[in-house]
């Protein structure tokens, strides 16, 4: 098993590092660290012309994935590869592909002038392209101790069934306890209502966890019987960030979630949606992609 | 448990991450002719040329051309034998060792922040005049005569530049080729705007182009010859870039060749032909839109572009505005590396060395080429009557001088190949050596030249010329900052960083 992890000396890169090392300890995963560097474009037409500078950059980008192989524990197998790309996106995407990777490990936090609005460059166009699960280091990400749970959330929406699917699978193979979070409430909930009664919403949460539970029968006929432990809660709330805040979170845990879930309808962009989630949220993320 | 292994993805990518083969003949002519920005140069320089050479402006341009040539021969030697981000400052450490070496580099990164500084003055000058056209208001457009204003704004444009250059952010292939192209279309239309109206007598001092604009000696003095070849110097200045593209070129052999020649071609006939618009429009008379009036010399197309082209002046001022800017942005790229490689060798303070790790371009290295670009111009525009063109003129007088010790460091490294063959010969020994030195003695007589007061546009600070000061003072400045890391970190003056070196002689294969 192996994860590849979009690394650089900065804030992100350490904090992408720490999430990729609790997630292998829990699966003995092997690391692959991919540091990219930006391709020179000869239309940038610099003079005097420096060709050496490419060969600066290298050696500087060797000594910072030595520092972070020598922050790795022992007990975390890890390699280090420097790329040359034009954007660090697709760097990503073909490393996965070359090393066959099962996730991609990112910052998700942005340097940019929209910090609080915006995720990072890199992790908003992974969200679009990548096609295997992308994990999201919040910022200020430093634990490494191992995963502790597992949560999932689902709706209605396209990709649900693959969703519960692979929560169930991983919760499996971790031995990890797994909390499904229904999201129906935020799908079904009429835009126009403004106050529903207690009942009607008391209703309307127990047709969530009957949905729920009824999907998770459904998905658990199709494997083979397990004991792990499987918790279902209903989120309320107008927005999936109101939905998020009104759970409680284990430290140790990351949250499962379907990449059309986070093209909402009210907003354009994939990247403010998550970074929205991830405000809201104070643990990691991972986004399933399409069609997994 | 783990190693490191530098990789490349996808196919055709070269180790040191360029993209090799992707460019071919056109492409590299549109590199070559976006990093001379032909539209800046001959705003910047054909009025302090003129007020040299007067009407023989068309020979100096011709052959300033010359010694750019012998020493491009010895700058792409040097580049293919010892590729570095230092360019001339190692290249002259490792051949003349680390004084002479640092003062190469200390010039390079002087004529570079000088430079930025020009560029981003003529970009105000014509973003101002460009608002004026647009809202059809000149008061706008003299906004740019204002002392703080313009040097306010001259700050936001060297800010937002830095910013664009430190976050690596680059020019498209796309958008290159329409700067190019749109620079050219309305250099073009300048030129034939220009002989229109000589033709149809409505020229500011029609003066027909007659023979002698072509003869050299007709200029009156040596003085003014060699003020004259050492502005045409940096009106050449980039031509060569194309040269030391080997890697990226579709064709390594026979692209970069070409493309330089076509380059040269292109650009001589540009500046020929606007040139001679411009002379046979104007004249170099000193009063009115004449080339010769000192009003005029800042920036020739400010005042030109409405006489000459009627409404369409404001294509004019975007040209340059858009070229000015292009430039701006990748010169920032130069000073950058420099001082990186610079404090990389601890010649200067090792803070210099600093790679973001977010965005990988010189941090600390970058910043410092804006704050030094900034309080440049400051200084010199609040002294100078007539900032633009003495800062031209020192120009001049700083590439004279890198680049002559380049070309002479080519030569010495070389030392033990020089007979090996006539391509040894030529591009190791004589070409480099004659344009080292034909510049450097064209930096020392205009450096004498310059101390007059009168000198230049005629300002001088304490009784010494301005272009002196800005030229020979910034040189005595680094020769200052010099000995102190000399004091503070000798290992670099020692030798002990980087070593003098020569190349090696070839030695022929034996027989089997």
């Amino acid at each position: 098993m192996r994860y590849v992890v979009g690394y650089a000396a900065n804030a992100q890169g350490r904090e992408a590092l720490s999430l990729a090392i609790s997630l292998a300890r829990r699966q003995h995963a092997e690391l692959e660290l991919v540091l990219v560097l930006p391709q020179e474009s000869p239309f940038n037409a610099s003079y005097p012309p420096a060709s050496g500078y490419q060969t600066t950059l290298a050696n500087q980008a060797q000594e910072w994935l030595a520092e972070a192989r020598d922050a790795i524990p022992d007990d975390v197998k890890a390699r280090a590869h420097l790329r040359f790309a034009e954007s660090e996106a697709e760097a990503l995407n073909e490393a996965v592909a070359e090393f066959d990777a099962s996730l991609l490990v990112v910052g998700a936090a942005s340097n940019g002038l929209f910090k609080r609005f915006t995720i990072g460059s890199t992790a908003g166009s992974l969200l679009h392209s990548a096609h295997v699960p992308v994990a999201l280091a919040p910022s200020g990400y430093f634990r490494r101790e191992p995963i502790t749970r597992l949560s999932c959330g689902i709706g209605s929406r396209p990709g649900a069934d693959d969703v519960l699917g692979l929560a169930l699978d991983s919760a499996q193979r971790q031995g990890l306890p797994l909390r499904l979070i229904s999201l129906l409430a935020l799908d079904q909930a009429n835009p126009t209502a403004t106050n529903s009664t207690a009942t009607e919403r008391t209703t309307m949460q127990q047709a969530a966890q009957d949905y729920l539970a009824e999907k998770l029968a459904q998905a658990r006929a199709l494997r083979a019987p397990s004991s792990a432990p499987v918790d279902i809660v209903v989120a309320h709330g107008r927005s999936i960030e109101q939905a998020v805040d009104a759970l409680e979170w284990e430290p140790g845990e990351v949250l499962l979630i379907g990449s059309s879930r986070l093209a909402q309808g009210r907003s354009l962009f994939i990247g403010s949606t998550a970074q929205r989630i991830l405000r809201a949220l104070p643990v990691p993320m991972i986004v399933l992609p399409r069609g997994q | 448990m783990s190693e490191t292994k530098a990789s490349v993805i996808g196919s055709g990518l070269s180790e040191k991450g360029l993209k090799a083969g992707s460019v071919g003949l056109l492409g590299a002519v549109v590199i070559g002719i976006s990093t001379i920005a032909p539209a800046y140069t001959l705003t910047a320089a054909l009025g302090p040329t003129v007020s040299v050479v007067g009407i023989h402006l068309p020979a100096i341009f011709l052959i300033g051309f010359i010694p750019m040539i012998l020493v491009a021969f010895g700058y792409r030697e040097l580049n293919n034998s010892m590729p570095d981000s230092g360019t001339s400052f190692t290249w002259a450490s490792r051949a003349f060792g680390p004084w002479i070496g640092w003062m190469g580099g200390w010039g390079l990164i002087a004529a570079t922040v000088i430079v930025l500084s020009n560029l981003a003055a003529v970009a105000v000058d014509f973003f101002y005049l460009l608002l004026g056209q647009l809202f059809n208001n000149p008061e706008l457009g003299e906004l740019r005569n204002v002392l703080w204003l313009n040097i306010l704004t001259t700050f936001v444009f060297i800010a937002l530049a830095c910013w664009v250059s430190y976050r690596g952010m680059e020019t498209t292939k796309a958008v290159q080729y329409i700067l190019v192209g749109f620079q050219l279309l309305v250099l073009g239309w300048f030129a034939i705007a220009a002989f229109s109206q000589f033709s149809s007598g409505t020229a500011f001092d029609a003066t027909p182009i007659s023979p002698d604009w072509f003869n050299p000696f007709g200029v009156n003095s040596f003085s003014e010859f060699a003020a004259g070849v050492s502005l045409s110097i940096f009106v050449y200045w980039g031509w060569d870039t194309t040269l030391t593209m080997n890697e990226e070129m579709k064709n390594p052999k026979k692209t970069p060749g070409w493309a330089a020649m076509v380059t040269v071609v292109v650009i001589v006939v540009i500046y020929l032909t606007v040139v001679l618009a411009t002379l046979a429009y104007a004249g170099v008379g000193d009063t009115g839109l004449g080339t010769g009036n000192p009003e005029n010399q800042e920036s020739i197309f400010a005042v030109l572009a409405g006489p000459v082209m009627g409404p369409f002046a404001i294509l004019m001022s975007l040209g340059i505005l858009s070229s000015s800017a292009a430039s701006l942005q990748s010169t920032f790229v130069s000073p950058g590396r420099t001082l990186l490689a610079m404090g990389h060798y601890r010649a200067l303070p090792r803070s210099l060395g600093r790679i973001s790790p977010t965005y990988k371009s010189p941090s600390t290295a970058t910043i410092t080429a804006a704050v030094a670009a900034g309080g440049f111009y400051a200084v010199t525009r609040t002294v100078s009557e007539n900032a633009l063109s003495d800062t031209v003129t020192a120009l001049g007088m700083m590439i004279c001088f890198y680049y002559g010790i380049t070309a002479l460091a080519c030569v010495w490294y070389f030392r033990k190949t020089w007979f090996e063959s006539l391509r040894s010969f030529s591009f190791r020994l004589l070409l480099p050596l004659l344009g080292g030195i034909i510049l450097l003695l064209m930096f020392v007589k205009t450096a004498f030249d310059s101390m007059d007061p009168a000198y230049g546009s005629g300002s001088e600070l304490g009784g010494v010329g301005l272009v002196f000061i800005l030229g020979i003072g910034v040189l005595a400045l680094g020769a200052v900052l010099m000995l102190v890391m000399y004091f503070r970190d000798p290992d670099f003056f020692r030798g002990k960083v980087l070593h003098q070196g020569v190349e090696p002689r070839h030695l022929p294969v034996p027989p089997a």
